[in-house]
């Protein structure tokens, strides 16, 4: 469950504040954040994780209030609780494939069998660059990558940031669909921001900025 | 998965940037390491080798060419000096103990040295098999002679005139090894012991057949003129320190001879050599210095080069602290590599260099630096980089990683 409350945010003194709207989401109820470039949609992302303090107001995710927590713990608490998946795909490139997931692991401090971790890859048809270094992988690959480093710990809530914005068509609802059906498999809320128009019937939730 | 895995694979990943890094920092501990075992090795000989010599007594020349001769055997003599003015110097009251030594020949470079039985007392040297001299043109050998030589009881051997090898002036009787010492780790494991009259003979028979024609060798048939009694130095210890007021004053001033103290010669010598060992060592300091730069700037250039690998795994749920240490443990890695390969070229490069230089100076004796020592250093190269490395990871406590992620490549 994920909750906003009059979250406001300034970037720096005498510049634009953004106000925005409230939410509340359910356990595995998705929403679509939608808004121009500017509208402060990777803002909003970041507040909802915890990257960035609020001027004001709430977010609250399974009744922990993210303003509240001491910053180590916030640290601790996004690792565990929260998935990323960013409009590029990053992973760490001096590690291999199944070592960044390892490595997701260990710093959120969750422990998955192993079985687990071979049956996501295999969903995600990435079994066969278990060893891979990560500048070998194509960009789809990496890209699926990047969706399994962001439920591989069973987070409450996934966060993505553009995640279609670059794709073409068949691409965008491939990604999109992968996003849906892994959220709903770990039980997360997803929250997708983008200004990508295509990907608005995939979702029943939708605010605009 | 574990910090130490990510800090081992991130140096993997970048070799160039690993070797570089451990090359330039071993080197520095090379230099480091190298001068302090020297420096160590120089004040042991030193001090092990004065064994209680309180004054050495020669001819007139340079005090320190005397001390050098007569007690590290690294130099020549100043001359020679009548045995007979030594022992009546021998007969005074405040002193304890007088050895003559006369040398001037060597076998394959070691020293021979005629002697009492005290000089092997001297140095507390043992008897590892044998007997010791009783007999003209009988020897002793110092374990490292025996060892370096092949030399074992009852061989015999021609010694050379002079105190470097050479097949012009081989003295024609041969000497008989009749004892080898046990090892002491000072001066007396490289020389050849015999008694005086061994000395006398060899040279009083060879200027004989200058003159005469050579006869058969009969080693019981050497005679001298009791004034004709030569010696090198002679090794003094005092009764009290009383001693050293009054008779070398009394020794430079009255007599032909000269005393020398060596303590005070060998810390002068110290105290120049020092000058130059303190002038490398502070070079290696400063290769060090440049060493932790290097390693600030590199580990720097590649916390800001992974910024945004870094921002990630804040957002995997990694602290500051954590990624922190992948830093700091990087850095150590580098330091552990390049400690062991600093330690491996101060080995290798003084095998090399003593390989060329042992022919000519047999007497050096490489001493192991002592664990403290090599402690000190490796303690102080690594808080050098760690100092190298808190200052790479302040980037990492300033991080925003909302705007490192905001403003993804």
């Amino acid at each position: 469950m994920i909750q906003t409350d009059n979250l406001t945010f300034q970037y720096k003194k005498e510049e634009h504040i953004f106000n925005f709207p409230n939410f509340t989401l359910k356990k595995k109820e998705n929403l679509l954040i939608l808004g121009k470039s500017g509208a402060g949609k990777t803002t909003l992302l970041h507040l909802l994780a915890g990257l960035l303090k609020p001027i004001s107001g709430k977010v609250i995710i399974n009744t922990v209030d993210l303003n509240s927590i001491h910053n180590n713990h916030l640290d601790q608490f996004r690792g565990k609780n929260i998935g990323f998946v960013f409009q590029k795909n990053h992973a760490i490139q001096s590690l291999n494939l199944i070592e960044n997931l390892q490595a997701r692991l260990f710093f959120s401090k969750k422990t998955i069998e192993k079985t687990v971790i071979d049956s996501l890859l295999k969903e995600l048809n990435l079994n066969n660059y278990k060893n891979s270094k990560i500048n070998t992988l194509s960009v789809g690959q990496l890209q699926r990558l990047n969706i399994a480093l962001s439920v591989i710990h069973k987070p409450q809530v996934i966060l993505a940031d553009e995640p279609t914005s670059s794709l073409d068509d068949d691409n965008c609802k491939i990604v999109i669909k992968l996003l849906k059906k892994q959220a709903a498999q770990t039980n997360a809320n997803l929250i997708v921001v983008t200004h990508d128009q295509r990907i608005k019937s995939f979702f029943q939730n939708s605010i605009t900025l | 998965m574990n910090i130490w895995k990510i800090s081992i694979k991130n140096i993997k990943s970048k070799p160039l940037y690993t070797f570089l890094s451990v090359f330039v920092l071993s080197l520095s501990i090379t230099l480091l390491l190298g001068i302090q075992q020297l420096k160590f090795s120089f004040k042991h000989q030193m001090e092990t080798n004065l064994s209680g010599i309180d004054l050495v007594i020669g001819a007139k020349g340079s005090p320190l060419q005397l001390v050098l001769a007569s007690v590290l055997h690294l130099d020549n003599p100043t001359g020679n000096i009548s045995y007979e003015d030594a022992q009546e110097i021998s007969k005074t009251s405040m002193i304890k103990s007088a050895i003559p030594i006369s040398y001037g020949d060597n076998y394959k470079n070691f020293r021979i040295i005629g002697t009492t039985q005290d000089f092997s007392t001297l140095y507390n040297a043992e008897l590892q098999k044998g007997r010791i001299v009783k007999n003209v043109m009988e020897v002793i050998l110092g374990n490292t002679v025996a060892e370096k030589l092949h030399l074992t009881i009852g061989d015999t051997f021609l010694s050379s005139h002079g105190l470097v090898e050479n097949n012009i002036e081989v003295h024609a009787t041969p000497f008989k090894i009749v004892g080898i010492l046990k090892p002491t780790l000072k001066i007396i494991d490289r020389l050849i012991i015999t008694n005086l009259e061994s000395i006398w003979n060899v040279h009083h028979h060879e200027s004989d057949t200058n003159h005469e024609e050579k006869k058969p060798h009969d080693t019981k048939e050497y005679h001298h003129e009791k004034s004709e009694e030569e010696i090198t130095s002679l090794l003094i210890t005092f009764k009290n320190p009383a001693g050293f007021l009054t008779l070398p004053r009394k020794i430079n001033k009255q007599t032909n001879m000269q005393a020398a103290l060596p303590k005070y010669e060998l810390d002068k010598l110290y105290e120049y050599t020092g000058a130059g060992f303190k002038t490398i060592s502070w070079i290696a300091y400063l290769i060090l210095l440049i060493s932790g730069i290097t390693i600030f700037t590199s580990l720097y250039k590649m916390v800001k080069d992974r910024a945004f690998d870094l921002a990630l795994l804040r957002t995997y749920g990694a602290s500051n602290f954590q990624l922190a240490k992948i830093v700091i443990y990087e850095s150590l890695i580098v330091v552990l590599f390049a400690y062991i390969l600093g330690f491996i070229l101060v080995k290798i490069g003084f095998y090399f260099v003593l390989k060329i230089i042992e022919p000519n100076y047999q007497q050096i004796v490489l001493q192991k630096t002592p664990f403290q020592e090599v402690l000190h250093t490796g303690a102080f190269v690594l808080s050098i980089v760690i100092i190298s490395s808190l200052l790479a990871i302040y980037p990492i406590i300033k991080m925003h990683i909302s705007t490192i992620l905001s403003n993804e490549k």
